[in-house]
């Protein structure tokens, strides 16, 4: 029963008072992240990191996680009272969600996700925990050969995901595998496209790049693009879902749940896949597919549950194999690497209450969530109401100062306005961004683990296609890859995307 | 974003103004400039083998296949119907980037109690809707609020003023 006592010793580590505390903070700013649209929580995790080197590392990592699990949280409630996705995972939300909120059922939308997001994240860090001792084991019979084909997986994943056309997406992996071959190499120490300026000979710093693209080009994007916001103004109504829309949700639930948790796992996708999945799922599955869309409580249980398990599943990959799923996960590794942890299979031997703390603190942090939020939804509705053009540059200086204060230079904010330009010019062409930053934080890993597999088999490139394991993630890369190009297929694909 | 369409839940949002030229036709061209940058500056760096890799051989190989890549969609933009080319604004970018690098250039020089309300102001006039007078008291505000924030109860080594 090595599980039970480990996550026993997890909640001796996560129920500490200061670890509660930051726990609490995190899931609080990742709510309030997750309602304002057009902050995402890897600007806020990128504006907060600063704020968590003076903690130890066990806090720093249960706080960051807090925001995380909290934004997807927040997004719903956004999702639905606004019509907005507060974050990319809540779009599906939208589609019913906003439906039963002008139906007066807003109360039950919300508390529908809420519960539905809780056994969500129940489940979601009961697997982490009984999946993290076989995946470590299995981690450390990974060669660098392995490594590398995985990432070469999550990078073909990513690129199917990504919206629109795939061909675009794959220039962005390109490009993002291209910028992080900046700075110094790694075997021979020499200077590579550095232009001589010094801040780069460490290779180009990912929060710069992470908060100009996203942050910063959204916010000109959003300013070209005025939203209509079409907030509520029927009353919330209760929020206890009754009988009837508890015995509706459970089913969904339980399959968005699953959907999500599994999505979660695969390296490229985090929590943005599940959602979509699941509602295209429930409203297969219905008896009566022409309610969705029309307020159908399906819609919002699955697809919220969805996106919860795969917030949470997405750390598996971070904790056991030390490669980054998603951007925010990127991040993760930055505020571990900052606190002196690699992160990798390792972890949990070496640093045991950081791991089982950390899973702990997340069916905490959704405890939280619930009982906070569902009281506190009258709050946001009014943050809501805040007028962009005075919550613009109030989300810029936070984004300023996070950047200064990661290395107190300034170049770095010099950087972040530049990235916020590329980040422009990459939206006004057409170019989801999300590929490229993925190709950016798996660059400098694959190039290192592709040269040491070329090394190990002497120059040849068929050692990727004669270790088994090896073999097996590039056949299932590639078939995901002519899977996503079938014209059925890839038609498909657009619905859900223009859904 | 589709190929075919202008219209949907793109990256650029709601439907803009187009330029009459292939959106992808300009996305290649921007693509082929920036590998031959990186080629540029990659060109010099020893290749090294196979067997041995130096440090020029990944971004050169990568720099050529977002050129080829490039090219390829260069082709395709060239088809009739394609979707056009949105049209550019200066307003939004250059207010808003134009604050961060305003934040950069000052908060070293004179401290977060200016640089902080200067980017601010800056970047408010992006804004469609710009008020003065509001702008002018919610950033002191907001500044004041950071300081607290960031200096007095995080205590990090962010310069407040610098001129005693």
């Amino acid at each position: 029963m090595d599980l039970v006592t480990n996550l026993a010793h997890g909640f001796g580590v996560a129920l500490s008072l200061q670890n509660l505390g930051l726990c609490f903070v995190g899931c609080m700013v990742g709510t309030l992240i997750g309602v304002l649209p057009g902050v995402g929580p890897v600007a806020t995790i990128a504006m907060l990191l600063p704020i968590t080197f003076g903690l130890p590392p066990v806090g720093a990592l249960i706080m960051l996680a807090g925001i995380y699990y909290g934004a997807q949280y927040g997004g719903s409630t956004t999702a639905i009272l606004v019509n907005i996705p507060g974050e990319a995972t809540s779009v599906v939300t939208t589609l019913d969600g906003h439906q039963m909120a002008k139906q007066g059922r807003a109360g039950i939308a919300l508390g529908v996700a809420a519960i539905g997001s809780f056994f969500a994240g129940c489940v979601a860090t009961v697997f982490i925990a009984a999946l993290a001792q076989p995946l470590t084991k299995l981690a450390q019979l990974f060669g660098p050969a392995e490594y590398f084909s995985l990432m070469v997986m999550g990078l073909v994943f990513s690129t199917v995901l990504a919206r629109g056309s795939i061909f675009k997406a794959i220039l962005m992996v390109l490009l993002g595998l291209l910028l992080a071959t900046v700075g110094t190499d790694l075997e021979t120490g020499q200077e590579r496209m550095t232009l001589g300026i010094q801040s780069l000979s460490d290779g180009i710093d990912f929060a710069p790049l992470a908060m100009g693209i996203f942050g910063f080009s959204e916010i000109v994007k959003n300013l070209e693009n005025p939203e209509a916001r079409d907030v509520v103004r029927n009353k919330i109504g209760r929020l206890l879902p009754g009988w009837e829309d508890i015995k509706q949700s459970i089913m969904p639930v339980l399959r968005g749940t699953f959907i999500g948790g599994l999505l979660g796992i695969l390296p490229g996708s985090g929590a943005v896949l599940g959602p979509f999945a699941s509602y295209a799922i429930e409203k297969k599955v219905a008896k009566d597919p022409s309610r969705f869309g029309k307020g159908a409580i399906e819609g919002v249980a699955g697809p919220e549950s969805a996106n919860n398990a795969g917030a949470q599943t997405s750390f598996i990959p971070l904790l056991t194999l030390g490669i980054p799923p998603n951007a925010v996960m990127a991040l993760m590794v930055g505020a571990m690497t900052i606190h002196g942890i690699i992160p990798g299979p390792q972890v949990m031997t070496k640093n045991p209450d950081l791991f089982w703390g950390m899973i702990a603190s997340m069916w905490i942090g959704n405890l939280m969530l619930v009982i906070i939020n569902l009281p506190m939804v009258g709050m946001w509705v009014k943050l809501l109401k805040v007028p962009y053009r005075m919550m613009f540059p109030a989300i810029g200086i936070f984004c300023c100062i996070g950047i200064y204060s990661i290395n107190n230079a300034s170049e770095d904010v010099l950087f972040t306005a530049f990235f916020g330009f590329v980040g422009y010019v990459l939206l006004k062409f057409g170019f989801e961004p999300a590929p490229m930053l993925l190709g950016f934080v798996l660059g400098k890993l694959m190039e290192e683990k592709l040269r040491q597999a070329l090394i190990l088999s002497r120059g040849s490139f068929t050692t990727f296609i004669e270790r088994p394991v090896s073999l097996g993630l590039l056949i299932l890369a590639v078939v995901i890859l002519l899977l996503a190009l079938l014209p059925s297929f890839s038609k498909q694909r657009e619905e859900v995307f223009t859904e | 974003m589709t190929d075919s369409s202008t219209t949907g839940s793109g990256p650029a949002g709601s439907p803009n103004k187009t330029y009459n030229v292939s959106q992808d036709l300009c996305g290649g061209l921007f693509l082929i400039a920036v590998a031959a940058f990186f080629y540029w500056k990659a060109f010099p760096l020893p290749l090294g083998s196979l067997r041995a890799m130096g440090p020029g051989m990944l971004p050169v190989t990568i720099a050529v296949l977002l050129a080829v890549g490039g090219i390829i969609l260069v082709l395709l933009g060239l088809r009739d119907g394609t979707a056009r080319q949105e049209t550019w604004h200066l307003r939004g970018p250059f207010f808003v980037l134009g604050g961060v690098i305003v934040f950069a250039l000052l908060i070293r020089t004179a401290g977060l109690a200016i640089a902080g309300p200067a980017s601010m102001i800056f970047a408010s006039m992006g804004s469609d809707e710009f008020y003065w007078k509001e702008s002018i008291i919610f950033s002191i505000c907001m500044t004041i609020g950071c300081i607290f924030l960031f200096k007095t109860a995080l205590q990090l080594p962010i310069p407040i003023f610098t001129f005693f």
